[in-house]
């Protein structure tokens, strides 16, 4: 154990950083399965706000623990993501990104006004959310084995459900909606519900990383976010549950290895991301991608178009 | 592609360039000043290794990079200085330039990375307050002392006893100014614009109401603007309707120039009024005339007055071609605090640099005498000053008639 | 309240909006996707005006067309890198927004590291920045030049889209890729064509905005990514006159809820009606009700 300790940090990934790239990994597998599902979702953000807020407001203010925060914060966010799913899913492809980011900027201003909001109209003073300032001093009581058996859970969860009758139905949804529907799914159904499971996995994240970066702020939860965790999804591949947890722990580990480039770090960031997705559309996680990609080194030329690959095609 | 990669390596040629020739530009410089930085009267420390690694810690990449960049300036200008000067003897300081980013993770990533690869025996930053608040207890933890030199929150210092810093927050800036204010310019209501969705402008925001309550200054409106905003038109045309004497801001530099040229755009000729984050030359060289009458509390006096002030505004202008605003000051004159540290403790352990950081007292920098007080918060005097004809000048009587006076 | 100003104010920040939105909604018309490299476009314009101004000590009158050129270089050489490659092996739609992300990050940094993070601006007696007198309300040379540019910008493009050979084939590209390879309009041609105008107005919108504001840094970009989109979005994804009173309607609830008072919720309103838009009209308020498209 210490050894791989010595390795990771060799490389410039201390256990914090170690920590981070489980959060995103979480993060990731949060988006993957709307995208699995066809919907391109992104109120990722939002919902790891929630998870965060009320996670951190139910350890801090109530004193529970941390795994009654964490749930309490997953069921917050699957309780909001219920009534909000069923108009929104409606939408389609960019149409549900954009609402979906909509939500996400709600969501952050609703609790950097909170406390105003509340106290205008209890008419006590409510200090809950302490908009701009966020909330400090919060203990770091995540440890690293809590994210590990999370994800093992979560990962083993997606297994069993890409295996059910309800797995199924996900990815006929995504090749076709309609056609589900004449095959008996019911498609509201079942978005709604993965829609709330990829809340709930947020939801998650959010608690989680409360806890590890000791303050939450409205700011963290902002469209950079959005973009970070799509970045996680889309790099890793969608077409396996592996490919998003792959995306996350590389796009998290890749500007902490390389923070020897100083000043260029970000730019080799940009170009690795832009090579990667350009040679490996499918990401990284995507065996038929790697196996065009041997052919085209050694210099054949590629079979002709090979079908959509999985994951949908939104956007 | 090729244009890409022809202006990036001329790009790099340049900074190279640069980075080679800025030592001796310093060095040349370094002899013949009369003021001198450091407390020269304490015996030549002879205990330390030969190099000592300090951890420095700014978010470089992203929004926050406009301030990190001018702080890791000045901290490599002391750094420089200190160790050509022979401060800490034949020993010199090694500094490890870490980016801490916009983010809470990524302080942690560069804070943990300094005190765990680098093994630094004391660290300065990170710039934002909310970095600080994820990254700092990491130090606390390994007995690592931390000194902010731009961190203003409230509770930053609460953290722990390795935690400290030179930064004056709002809370100790603010109160005066709007007190010489009022007395002078006989302000009786104001309107006041703050952004809504940052530690900084928020607290700063907290911090002015009380004290325009303190003296019985009437506020006619509240308005807030969003981080990254660049029109206030609408705001400000509220603002103006209410025919306050003065508008109060709460906002940096960078939301504070647009602010001034469109209050300016709209026929408010009255003073304009801000913080820490008005104390920056971008606002005379980004604003020009409209900058007239502002009237800014802060930290550290632009205007040049302290011997070692000058001498820092002098050795930055030279290294750079750039002139230093009040971040740079402050990260300069906590680059010194720590050699001083270093110097008096004779010890590069980090709880003998902590004990003898906690014990600097009346220490003259170019912020002024300087000290810690018991909660390693900084104690020295705040400055009012007034914007005239692009000079930044200490408010008074005089220089506020040379601003208003034709009216 | 000032109602006049207020007005004014709105008509102002509605030209900006709908400045930058203009070829961010051209590129989706064609494309189908998000440039979220757009507004790293946007700055570089910025700075190509400025390079031109400072350091060659150029008038602003005629940095501004080569400010507009540059930005439509940069669009092409966005398209060779970032999405010409994908194009070509059909990847997934998807797979272009993650690549227009990375060279967003790269193009960024790059700008980072050749002007620094430091504010830069225009010259001050190059801007003519005082305001006009004997009017009612108060506004600048800029902003109207700047009103001005964004009518004749959105007539320009709307003429060349809907009354032109090349305008046609973008519209043929735009319904099918592979009808119009069939009908033989070189597709590539016109991809280049489409990322070239966005890119020029680009730059023609990072230089008035530049003029505009007067304070130019690498992250000026991300300020207006999200506003962009959500005008777009509201305008209807893809129009050009979309994109247009998608501006003028954000601008105007910005400053109308900033005028009765709230603006701690301004951007709250914006993305509420963003919302009820989408949810009873996602074509947006000028999109055309296909399904085809999206």
């Amino acid at each position: 154990m210490e050894l791989i300790w010595d390795v990771l940090r060799g490389i410039g990934i201390s256990e914090s950083v170690f920590q981070f790239m489980l959060v995103n990994a979480i993060l990731g597998l949060s988006i993957y399965v709307t995208l699995y599902t066809g919907m391109f979702s992104l109120a990722n953000a939002g919902f790891m706000a929630i998870g965060a807020y009320v996670g951190v407001i139910c350890t801090q203010t109530l004193g529970w623990p941390l795994w009654a925060g964490l749930i309490a914060g997953m069921v917050a966010a699957g309780v909001i993501a219920l009534p909000l799913g069923i108009p929104v899913l409606r939408l389609k492809d960019i149409y549900l990104a954009i609402a979906t980011i909509g939500f996400g900027e709600i969501v952050r201003i609703v609790i950097l006004n909170f406390d105003q909001i509340a106290t205008d109209i209890t008419g006590d003073r409510v200090r809950l959310t302490r908009g701009a300032l966020g909330i400090k001093g919060i203990p770091k009581v995540t440890e690293t084995w809590h994210l590990v058996l999370f994800l093992v859970l979560a990962g083993y969860f997606l297994v069993r459900l890409h295996r059910s009758r309800f797995g199924r139905a996900m990815a006929a949804i995504r090749q076709d909606e309609n056609v589900a529907a004449t095959m008996g799914i019911n498609p509201v159904y079942h978005k709604t519900a993965v829609f709330v499971l990829s809340a709930m996995l947020a939801g998650a994240a959010g608690a989680f990383s409360g806890h590890l970066t000791r303050i939450i702020l409205p700011t963290d939860f902002g469209f950079d976010r959005v973009v970070d965790i799509l970045a996680f999804a889309v790099l890793g591949g969608t077409s396996t549950w592996v490919g998003p947890i792959v995306g996350a722990l590389i796009l998290t580990a890749l500007p902490e290895m390389m923070r020897f480039l100083k000043q260029y770090n970000q730019i080799f960031n940009g170009l690795i991301l832009l090579t990667v997705i350009i040679y490996l559309p499918g990401g990284v996680v995507d065996p038929a991608g790697w196996r065009k990609l041997w052919r085209r080194l050694r210099g054949k030329k590629p079979p002709a178009p090979a079908p959509a690959l999985p994951g949908g095609e939104p956007s | 592609m090729n244009a890409f990669v022809r202006r990036f390596l001329s790009v790099v040629i340049v900074f190279s360039l640069v980075a080679v020739s800025l030592p001796a530009i310093v060095l040349a410089q370094g002899g013949d000043e009369e003021v001198r930085m450091g407390d020269w009267e304490s015996p030549t420390p002879e205990n330390l290794p030969d190099e000592i690694p300090i951890g420095v810690l700014f978010g470089l990449s992203g929004g926050v990079a406009v301030y990190g960049e001018v702080q890791q300036r000045a901290v490599q200008l002391a750094v420089d200085e200190i160790n050509e000067s022979g401060y800490l003897g034949d020993s010199v300081l090694v500094p490890f330039f870490e980016d801490s980013g916009g983010s809470g993770e990524q302080a942690i990533a560069a804070m943990t990375k300094v005190i765990e690869e680098d093994e630094v025996v004391a660290v300065i930053g990170p710039t934002l307050s909310s970095s600080a608040f994820s990254a700092d207890p990491i130090a606390q933890e390994n007995g690592i002392p931390v000194l902010g030199v731009s961190n203003t929150a409230n509770g930053i210092t609460d953290m722990g006893e390795f935690v400290f810093r030179d930064s004056l927050p709002e809370a100790a800036v603010i109160p005066g100014t709007i007190a010489q204010a009022a007395e002078i310019l006989g302000l009786e209501r104001v309107g006041v614009l703050y952004g809504n969705d940052d530690d900084f402008t928020y607290s700063g925001y907290e911090v002015f109401v009380e004290a325009l309550e303190d003296n019985e200054i009437e506020i006619t409106t509240e308005e807030t603007f969003a981080r990254g905003d660049v029109d206030f038109n609408a705001q400000l045309t509220n603002i103006i309707a209410t025919e306050p004497d003065a508008i109060v801001v709460s906002a940096l530099a960078q939301e504070g120039v647009p602010i001034i040229v469109q209050a300016r755009q709209l026929g408010f000729t009255g003073p304009i009024i801000g913080g820490n984050g008005f104390n920056s030359p971008a606002i005379v060289a980004q604003a020009g005339d409209a900058a007239n009458g502002v009237i800014v509390g802060a930290a550290w006096n632009i205007a040049n007055q302290n011997p070692l002030s000058a001498a820092f505004i002098e050795a930055f202008e030279e290294a750079y071609d750039a002139q230093p605003d009040q971040f740079a000051a402050q990260a300069y004159t906590g680059t010194w605090l720590i050699a001083t540290a270093i110097r008096r403790a004779d010890s590069a352990d980090p709880a003998d640099i902590r004990d003898a950081l906690a014990e600097i007292e009346d220490f003259p920098t170019p912020l002024g005498s300087f000290s810690f007080d018991e909660d390693r918060n900084p104690v020295h005097e705040p400055v009012a000053q007034i914007i005239v004809d692009g000079v930044y000048e200490i408010l008074s009587e005089e220089t506020a008639a040379a601003a208003y006076g034709e009216e | 309240m000032d109602i006049t100003q207020q007005i004014v104010n709105a008509i102002w920040l509605g030209s900006v909006y709908s400045l930058f939105a203009l070829g961010y909604a051209l590129v989706f018309s064609v494309l189908g996707l998000l440039n979220l490299a757009h507004s790293a476009n946007f700055m570089w314009g910025a700075y190509i005006g400025l390079f031109f101004v400072l350091q060659m000590g150029f008038p602003v009158l005629l940095a501004a067309p080569l400010a507009i050129i540059g930005g439509g270089v940069i669009g092409i050489l966005l398209d060779r890198v970032a999405f010409a490659p994908l194009r070509r092996r059909n990847a997934p739609r998807i797979a272009q927004l993650i690549s227009s992300i990375g060279a967003a990050t790269f193009m960024v940094a790059l700008a980072q590291i050749a002007f620094s993070a430091q504010p830069q601006n225009f010259p001050l007696d190059q801007i003519p920045n005082q305001t006009i007198e004997g009017l009612p309300f108060r506004i600048t040379p800029v902003q109207v030049i700047i009103f001005a540019a964004a009518l004749l910008l959105m007539a320009f493009l709307h003429i060349l889209v809907m009354r032109t050979k090349q305008g046609q084939a973008m519209r043929t590209v735009a319904f099918d890729e592979r009808i119009a390879a069939l009908l033989g309009v070189p597709v590539d041609a016109i991809f280049r064509l489409t990322f070239f105008l966005a890119g020029a107005m680009a730059g023609a919108a990072g230089m008035l905005y530049g003029l505009a504001y007067n304070s130019i840094t690498p992250f000026m970009g991300s300020a207006v990514a999200l506003k962009g989109l959500t005008v777009i979005v509201l305008g209807g994804l893809g129009s050009i006159e979309g994109a247009v009173l998608g501006g003028f309607v954000v601008a105007g609830l910005e400053v109308f809820s900033i005028a009765l008072g709230g603006s701690d919720f301004r951007d709250a309103i914006i993305f509420l009606l963003l919302f009820i838009v989408l949810v009873v009209r996602p074509q947006g308020l000028l999109g055309e009700a296909s399904t085809e498209r999206a």
